[in-house]
């Protein structure tokens, strides 16, 4: 046979793979491709699944420096600890359990990472700093879903109001007359509050029903200072 | 930053999700573009509705237009593979 192969350029390896994957199997039958692309399909969802319930725990969320705090604030209220020992964790109430909303959730927790590197909140006087702010997010978040992540638990259906303290009773069903939401009264049930967040609050309500954007509280975790400056700088010689 | 994340988070969400997995199932299942978009675009539409049990209050604009974006997108993808990897 003519070696005519010789004179031609051989696809690189790359270009190979590529008419490799492309091609038609010559020695599997459909029924062999059919099951081992289930079972790797299955083998790769569970890990992948796994993967992200990995970082959906307690342990994972306060593995950062800058969660100490807000944990230790956690720890003195009645999700942490009570007569009946059922608990909710972090991701409990700040990770949606739908799988849409979650993982929007966790790309968006990407954030939380860059502020850990770059020290955001690493000390105390930090954190009070940016403490409204965080508030004002998480409130304005749980605000627009209709306090999603607490009726995980907790449902206006299955109060008893009679077993209720009085005005607890009283003020449950003026919720439900006036259609509240969770968050609408119960802004600190796990963290401490800040000052001003009353007026915070009322802002986001006033911006979310009147259609406009949250003009967020002006401690903004964008302006950090030094911090914001050797990033811009940096980004700049990147640039230039 | 947070809005362009937020806008990244629903992306990946939609991806991952109704719009992504099953508008390229659909998509693979048609050589024409126009039919294989239209199956990704229903999807996107369904799939906001779905999660916000089929309560269209609970549906915002901005994540209606990228699931059916995605939708469409990935309905795509799924009509190229198809005509790529498919001699029928």
């Amino acid at each position: 046979m003519a070696r005519s192969t010789n004179d031609e350029k051989q696809p690189g390896f790359i270009r190979r793979i590529w008419n490799a994957f492309w091609s038609p199997s010559g020695v599997l039958s459909l029924g062999f491709l059919i099951i081992a692309g289930f079972l790797a399909g299955i083998l790769f969802w569970g890990g992948f699944h796994w993967a992200l319930e990995e970082t959906n725990n307690e342990e994972f969320c306060i593995s950062c420096h800058t969660m100490s705090k807000n944990f230790d604030e956690y720890t003195e209220t009645v999700h942490y600890n009570n007569h009946s020992g059922v608990r909710a964790t972090c991701p409990d109430c700040h990770v949606p359990h739908e799988w849409q909303h979650k993982v929007k959730a966790k790309i968006m927790a990407s954030k939380d990472l860059f502020h850990e590197i770059i020290g955001t909140i690493d000390t105390d006087e930090k954190y009070e700093e940016h403490r409204l702010h965080m508030a004002s997010l998480v409130w304005e978040k749980m605000k627009k879903s209709d306090s999603r992540e607490c009726r995980n638990c907790h449902a206006f259906e299955y109060m008893d109001f009679t077993i209720q303290e009085t005005r607890a009773a009283k003020d449950h069903q003026l919720a439900i007359d006036e259609g509240k939401t969770c968050i609408d009264c119960h802004q600190g049930i796990a963290h401490g509050l800040p000052a001003g967040y009353l007026e915070e609050y009322r802002s986001i309500i006033e911006a979310l029903e009147s259609g406009e954007g949250v003009e967020l509280q002006k401690s903004s975790l964008l302006d950090m200072g030094p911090a914001t400056e050797a990033l811009k700088s940096f980004l700049n010689g990147k640039t230039e | 930053m947070l809005n362009m994340l937020d806008i990244l988070g629903t992306i990946a969400g939609n991806v991952l999700s109704l719009p992504g997995i099953l508008g390229l199932a659909l998509g693979m299942m048609t050589r024409n573009l126009l039919v294989a978009a239209i199956l990704g675009g229903l999807v996107g539409v369904a799939e906001p509705f779905i999660f916000a049990g089929f309560d269209a209050s609970k549906v915002e604009t901005i994540d209606l237009v990228i699931a059916i974006a995605v939708g469409v997108v990935a309905g795509c993808i799924g009509r190229a593979i198809r005509v790529k990897g498919a001699t029928v």
